[in-house]
């Protein structure tokens, strides 16, 4: 049997299984004293120290990033205010450059009405005047051949003052 | 072997399942476990002392970190608050000295917990019970710390004639004896067991007969089912161990319990 090789076969009947053994008891005692001697005095306040070392860097390293995150949050918001505060100034500009502009423009506008209106007044008086001249050109034609033709019918020229009154009347108050 | 060769199947005495050959004068199985323990419990922490604590942890350091964790999260801070982080390396040697003095139960061709004998659970009750009492005189004076025991605050003066005797055996005689016990027997029960489903499966696969064969796949399946669950009693027994201590040293530092 596998299990009956590793129990030792003798003429006693071993140990008394609740007693502990006096040599059990000893070496384990200056086992476990040695080993708390040791993990006592050197082992684990040399693994502690590294720990607390490493934990103290780790958390340094955490408190530094959380400052550097602060610290960024900070230049972000003042950052954002410039900007907001150049927007702000920079649409006050743009509405008083509109503005500016639409005074210019209306200004410009009533000039060139003004032009516009002037023109047309000189325009209109030129065409006034040219008619005129017209009318007084065709009066004297149509005054001329009225008396031509007076005369040819009477045998003598009518009054020139009656054609021109006649003829007046004639251009002026329609046709007949 | 038939079956009648098998009813007459006799399991060995405890005492001879127990009985170690000194290998050298004083020296037996138990004692070399509990050596080989101290020993791999010192590598462990040496090998992670040595290593640069500044880098992230791996190996014998990984390992050596987390136990410490683990004795100061789950069983210090537990049951002492962080007033006890000062008894971590007591504790922390406790723990690993019981863990791998009962871990050897399920490792194969060793199997034997030198907790499973009295000698080794009989010291380290007896050294708990030293160290809460001298911490509870350190604290509170001979005369307080007895009093506190024996007289606990908040209790009916008339309930004292039944309390103090309560106490006295409580905490004078049945706490460092179920200390020792809880872990002997506890180990002891555990190797029987092995030994018990281990001699069985040998005895029916040896039987030669078609139908005991197949029937000593049975006693097999529960061999390995309680080889795992040594492993967690090993840890467990051990965990149990050291949080009571704690909790006795705990109690003993203050009056007030």
């Amino acid at each position: 049997m596998f299990f009956s090789t590793i129990i030792l076969a003798a003429e006693d009947m071993g140990p008394n299984p609740i007693a502990p053994e006096n040599k059990e008891l000893l070496w384990g005692a200056g086992s476990f004293l040695v080993f708390l001697f040791v993990m006592r005095v050197f082992l684990v306040p040399k693994v502690k120290k590294g720990m607390d070392a490493r934990y103290g860097v780790i958390r340094e390293g955490h408190e530094t990033a959380q400052a550097t995150r602060s610290s960024a949050q900070g230049d972000v918001a003042a950052y954002e205010a410039s900007l907001a505060e150049v927007r702000s100034e920079a649409a006050a500009r743009i509405d008083k450059a509109r503005q500016t502009l639409d005074t210019e423009r209306q200004a410009k506008m009533a000039q060139a009405a003004e032009r516009i209106a002037s023109k047309r007044a000189e325009a209109d008086k030129a065409i006034e005047a040219a008619r005129a001249a017209a009318r007084g050109e065709v009066a004297a034609a149509v005054g001329s051949v009225t008396a031509r033709a007076t005369q040819l019918v009477l045998g003598k020229s009518p009054d020139a003052n009656v054609v021109k009154r006649a003829v007046d009347s004639t251009m002026s108050g329609g046709r007949s | 072997m038939n079956v009648t060769t098998l009813l007459a199947f006799e399991f060995p005495p405890i005492n001879v399942l127990l009985r170690w050959q000194d290998v050298a004068p004083t020296i037996n199985k138990v004692v070399l476990i509990g050596i080989a323990a101290v020993l791999i419990g010192t590598g462990i922490f040496l090998a992670a002392a040595r290593k640069d604590p500044k880098v992230a942890p791996k190996g014998a350091r990984n390992l050596a970190e987390v136990i410490i964790e683990f004795i100061e999260k789950q069983i210090i801070m537990q049951t002492m608050g962080s007033s006890g982080l000062a008894w971590t390396p007591f504790l922390l040697s406790i723990f690993i000295f019981i863990y791998l003095c009962n871990v050897p139960g399920v490792i194969p061709f060793i199997q034997m917990p030198a907790t499973a004998r009295m000698g080794i659970p009989a010291f380290m009750a007896l050294m708990v019970w030293v160290v809460y009492n001298a911490t509870g005189i350190k604290h509170q004076g001979p005369v307080g710390y007895f009093k506190s025991v024996l007289f606990p605050p908040g209790v009916p003066k008339a309930l004292y004639i039944l309390v103090t005797p309560i106490e006295l055996i409580s905490t004078f005689i049945v706490r460092p004896f179920s200390l020792a016990v809880r872990l002997f027997a506890n180990m002891l029960a555990g190797h029987l067991l092995l030994v018990i489903f281990a001699l069985l499966s040998e005895a029916l696969f040896q039987a030669r007969d078609r139908i005991l064969i197949p029937v000593g796949v049975l006693p097999f399946a529960v061999l390995l089912f309680l080889t795992g669950f040594e492993v967690l009693v090993a840890f467990l027994q051990a965990y149990i161990f050291t949080t009571l201590t704690a909790v006795y040293i705990n109690m003993a530092s203050h009056a007030e319990h």
